[in-house]
């Protein structure tokens, strides 16, 4: 079974990985997947702007925390 | 998975249209996905100058709460909370969809990736085959938030819900998307297929995906 940890989704974004994690459908396919807990010291959105925007996608991807998000 | 944003008003707004959000406040959460389908569902509707936003948090139920008491004009959310601002009496002026895309790190391998994409396919076949029974997952995302348990899976309009079976990245999507968020100052540089879509792992993980798929 490998192991791979993700960056959290939620239905609106990854209902499919939910129900595949769920129902078995990864581990069938030999695949341990984890799902991250969301980041506790996320900063807000609403400090961004348009062109420098605040968003914690990838973030932990970025710490070697998950090995794949959704952007 | 294809995500669903609508960009919604509150009950008795004058505005019936996106045309009609020219030059008023529209909150969006900089950097997600949402906030980028709100700036096209706007751009496709008014002068890019007309387009006035506001940075606003993630959390789609303060961004509710912000058109509720009449703080901004419109906001984009998704589901649940499209559903739970039309109970409210919000009207929604414009939907679209677009596609969430995964991004992996070089410790994925194209076998690992390939598990990922089966497991994934196999359940969005599950999932459109009856989508009213998975819908209570957007229900358990928000546990405790009280407009959130007061929602049933008959509550939710099925066509907001939409899923695709994944695969590979068109290579002129991805230039268009980078393109099109450059052209707002978001991305700087031109695009570069090379730099941004590990092709040969791409194709090697659907290939392998499929392959699996067909046993």
């Amino acid at each position: 079974m490998t192991a791979m940890t993700i960056e959290r989704v939620r239905a609106f974004n990854g209902l499919d990985v939910l129900v595949a994690r769920d129902e078995g459908l990864f581990a069938a396919e030999g695949l341990d997947l984890r799902i991250a807990p969301a980041v506790g010291d996320a900063p807000s959105t609403a400090d961004g702007t348009l062109t420098q925007p605040v968003s914690v996608q990838g973030s932990l991807m970025d710490r070697g925390e998950a090995a794949m998000f959704q952007g | 998975m294809v995500v669903c944003a609508g960009l919604v008003v509150r009950p008795g707004s004058d505005i019936f249209t996106p045309q009609e959000l020219a030059n008023r406040m529209v909150a969006l959460d900089y950097g997600n996905g949402t906030a980028y389908a709100g700036l096209q569902m706007l751009e496709g509707a008014m002068p890019r100058e007309a387009i006035t936003t506001c940075a606003a948090t993630v959390n789609s139920g303060d961004r509710l709460d912000a058109v509720l008491r009449g703080e901004v004009e419109a906001t984009v959310l998704q589901e649940p909370w499209i559903t739970i601002a039309e109970k409210k009496g919000c009207r929604v002026v414009s939907t679209t969809f677009f596609h969430g895309t995964w991004v992996a790190d070089p410790s994925v391998s194209a076998e690992t990736y390939a598990a990922f994409v089966r497991g994934v396919t196999r359940a969005v076949r599950r999932i459109n085959a009856d989508k009213r029974r998975y819908v209570s997952y957007f229900i358990a995302d928000f546990p405790g938030h009280p407009d959130v348990e007061k929602l049933t899976p008959d509550d939710f309009d099925l066509g907001r819900i939409q899923l695709k079976e994944p695969g590979p990245i068109p290579e002129a999507e991805a230039r268009w998307a980078w393109e099109w968020m450059a052209s707002w100052g978001v991305l700087e540089g031109a695009f570069d297929p090379r730099a941004q879509i590990n092709a040969a792992m791409e194709r090697e993980a659907h290939a392998r995906a499929a392959v699996g798929l067909s046993a």
